[in-house]
């Protein structure tokens, strides 16, 4: 319950115009840093719901492959430029944003991780390392704004955002592959 | 079994022989370097503070700004990591059954490294050739050998990092699944952030020398200071890091208590790991060319290190209060009577924490941009980092040497030189809170740093800072007497004072202790995630310097 309150006030807090409008005046902060938050309100949330109703997840959600492929289409959905200016623009497309990225990304994340097997999560990381590097580059390359809301120097930005993010993951794929855990646990 | 028995056995023989000889000459070559350049740091500090009252003229082939610089490049880069490394050397050799042959390799090549990197950097500031101070921000153009010389000097700490990160690793795999000591995982830490914040420095310092040399016409000035500043703000917090490890593990100990939870010390270990290098950019919060929105997320990161330091602050008094107690003390602030403040070892430790107090408040308020627009180029900046680097780390580095300098050498700590110390911990306290004081305040009256001493004209805005100036000059009087002090004890414990054993003093965890999470241990997945954070912190400011940066600057020589 406790997590679920601190999911709730996070998103909550997100949400207040103010934080949001914030957020959202920048391109990296609007998709790198509240996008993700509230992804993670959503994790933060999720876990009263899999207390409650664990046979409904344990139902749909046995091996946690159809949760995380729903998580991989929203968050896929949402690196997408179009979307991004779809939310700045419609309400219901930022609303949509709030509830999607929470209910529909987070929550899933969260059950599916620990059902996932190694391969599993390895092949989530390589997805994202491969979706990055590509998203990356489309943003530093393009010649022409992508966002009508966004310049092409912040477009810009964004693309090294994915890129160095993208950078990172391989730093972890290499570190758990070479490195034997049994060897020092 | 084997590897366990072996353990054991070296263990005990460490505690039976005490100190391992090789590692304590190691320990004993840095500690000794380190305090040789206190002194020669501190006559300089103390040169440049008369000057900067007007009371000294400096002879004409030494001026104030070369006097700046080489105080500066003594004090914080060469005094703080030549006593880090001989401190955690010896803590890893202690809790870790003895350094491994390669290791001591490692850092004696370290060390040639570090003092050939020194030499190279100190002749081009005596020839006048590199008065640009220990930040060397371009476009003030330094001699090639100065740049050269930092590069050996990195590349020397670098050496340590890494016979550091072998020596636990090795451990760990002789002692699977167990949680790394709590000192050496101190060590860890403070060796994994200096790892990676030595990366931007060094390809800083790589691009300048090609610009020093001529090769490279033109320097990025912006990129530059982000760079140093992921570096310098981070060198700033590997001292803290290190003051702290000895306030969480040895000052309990010293007052005869426990220390306080060690899930809370790890998680605030590795707290600071993630969180540091982002802090760099507030020291950037009025450079041009970055958005105000970028500056307001920075507030955030910059603040967030502020939450670890509070949680230590309340682990420090709680396990004071808590032993105080045990001991008999009584009352809401009687139980203060029952600390041994009349050991040099704590009431220098104790001094160095409680200072941490307004000079952290001082450096939150230089944080938030409005604030910092107001004292950033005064010497408010200045009284800040005497107060944090000179109280808050010096002091903490001398409380350590009372035991840490007797015990590498075989010798005790005898009750006279810790009477001595006692009084040099005063006088120290004392001149920093003229010299530091001072210089807040003059700060706030508009006196702006990095300048020599002038009267603009006999302005008398400029006047009204005298009085202050003297305050100044009156700490720099006081703190050069500490300086001779600490040195003078130094060199006896280390040379002269009777033979015998002194204990390398970590506390032990506390009674009914929860077991710590061993995530605790997973440093790989922490540095992945520090690596993150710094790329989101930094890629904002360094794209927009790159992709829309104006036309680079030639070098300057203004001196």
């Amino acid at each position: 319950m406790q997590q679920f309150i601190y999911g709730l006030l996070l998103l909550i807090a997100l949400a207040i115009p103010p934080i949001a409008h914030f957020m959202e005046s920048v391109m990296i902060i609007h998709m790198h840093m509240q996008m993700p938050m509230v992804v993670f309100a959503g994790f933060l949330m999720a876990r009263l719901f899999m207390d409650r109703f664990p046979r409904f997840f344990d139902k749909w959600n046995g091996n946690g492959v159809p949760g995380i492929l729903l998580f991989v289409i929203i968050v896929g959905f949402w690196t997408l430029p179009r979307s991004m200016d779809d939310a700045l623009t419609e309400q219901s497309v930022e609303v949509f944003k709030f509830v999607s990225l929470s209910l529909l990304a987070g929550f899933p994340l969260r059950d599916s991780w620990k059902r996932l097997n190694s391969l599993g999560k390895n092949i989530l990381f390589i997805f994202f390392t491969i979706l990055f590097l590509v998203v990356g580059w489309l943003y530093i390359d393009a010649p022409v704004q992508l966002c009508n809301n966004y310049l092409v120097i912040e477009q810009i930005t964004l693309g090294w955002g994915f890129l160095t993010t993208a950078i990172c993951i391989v730093i972890y794929l290499i570190y758990i592959t070479f490195t034997d855990r049994t060897k020092y646990e | 079994m084997e590897t366990a028995i072996n353990q054991t056995f070296k263990t005990k023989a460490t505690k039976l022989l005490g100190v391992n000889k090789e590692d304590a000459k190691i320990s004993k070559t840095y500690l000794f370097v380190s305090f040789v350049i206190l002194l020669v740091g501190g006559f300089l500090g103390l040169a440049q503070g008369l000057n900067r009252a007007g009371l000294l003229e400096l002879p004409s082939w030494l001026n104030y700004y070369q006097v700046l610089t080489m105080h500066g490049v003594f004090m914080l880069l060469a005094f703080t990591t030549f006593f880090t490394f001989g401190y955690l050397y010896a803590g890893l050799s202690h809790e870790l059954g003895g350094l491994l042959p390669k290791v001591r390799k490692f850092v004696w090549t370290a060390f040639a490294s570090k003092i050939i990197g020194a030499v190279l950097v100190v002749i081009p500031i005596l020839m006048n050739e590199a008065s640009v101070m220990y930040t060397f921000y371009p476009p003030l153009k330094a001699h090639p050998m100065f740049y050269i010389g930092l590069v050996f000097f990195a590349v020397g700490m670098w050496l340590c990092n890494v016979g550091a990160f072998i020596q636990v690793a090795n451990w760990r795999k002789n002692n699977k699944g167990k949680h790394v000591p709590i000192f050496s995982y101190f060590a860890t830490g403070i060796n994994v952030l200096m790892f990676f914040a030595l990366i931007p420095v060094a390809i800083e310092v790589l691009y300048l020398i090609p610009w020093s040399l001529g090769w490279v016409k033109t320097v990025n000035v912006m990129v530059s200071r982000t760079l140093f500043w992921a570096f310098g703000h981070t060198l700033v917090n590997i001292w803290y890091l290190t003051a702290t490890s000895a306030w969480y593990v040895i000052a309990p100990k010293l007052i005869g208590g426990r220390r306080w939870s060690d899930t809370l010390t790890r998680v605030v270990i590795i707290a600071l790991v993630i969180m540091n290098i982002t802090g760099g950019f507030h020291h950037q919060i009025i450079d041009p060319g970055i958005s105000l929105p970028v500056k307001m997320m920075h507030v955030f990161m910059s603040l967030a290190i502020g939450f670890p330091s509070l949680m230590t602050a309340w682990a420090m008094f709680a396990v004071f209060e808590k032993t105080a107690r045990k001991q008999g003390g009584k009352g809401l602030i009687g139980w203060y009577k029952k600390m041994p403040w009349g050991d040099v070892r704590f009431l220098a430790l104790f001094i160095s924490m409680a200072s941490f107090a307004p000079a952290g408040a001082g450096g939150i308020a230089q944080t938030t941009n409005q604030l910092d627009t107001v004292v950033h180029n005064t010497m408010w900046i200045v009284g800040h980092f005497h107060l944090t680097l000179g109280v808050t780390v010096a002091l903490a580095f001398f409380g350590i040497s009372y035991w840490l300098v007797p015990y590498i050498s075989g010798r005790v700590l005898t009750p006279q030189i810790n009477k001595l110390g006692v009084i040099q911990t005063w006088i120290w306290t004392i001149g920093m809170i003229f010299m530091s004081g001072a210089m807040h305040t003059v700060g706030l009256f508009g006196s702006p740093r990095r300048t020599s001493f002038t009267t603009y004209g006999d302005h008398a805005t400029a006047l009204g800072w005298n009085p202050y100036m003297m305050a100044m000059a009156v700490g720099g009087t006081l703190l050069i007497i500490g300086v001779i002090l600490q040195v003078y004890a130094v060199i006896n414990m280390m040379f002269f004072a009777p033979r015998g054993e002194t204990e390398f003093p970590i506390a032990e965890a506390e009674e009914n202790a929860s077991p710590t999470p061993y995530w605790t241990e997973r440093w790989g997945l922490w540095i992945v995630v520090m690596l993150l954070v710094v790329a989101m912190a930094y890629v904002v400011p360094l794209t927009e310097f790159i992709v829309n940066a104006p036309p680079g600057s030639p070098g300057f020589k203004t001196w």
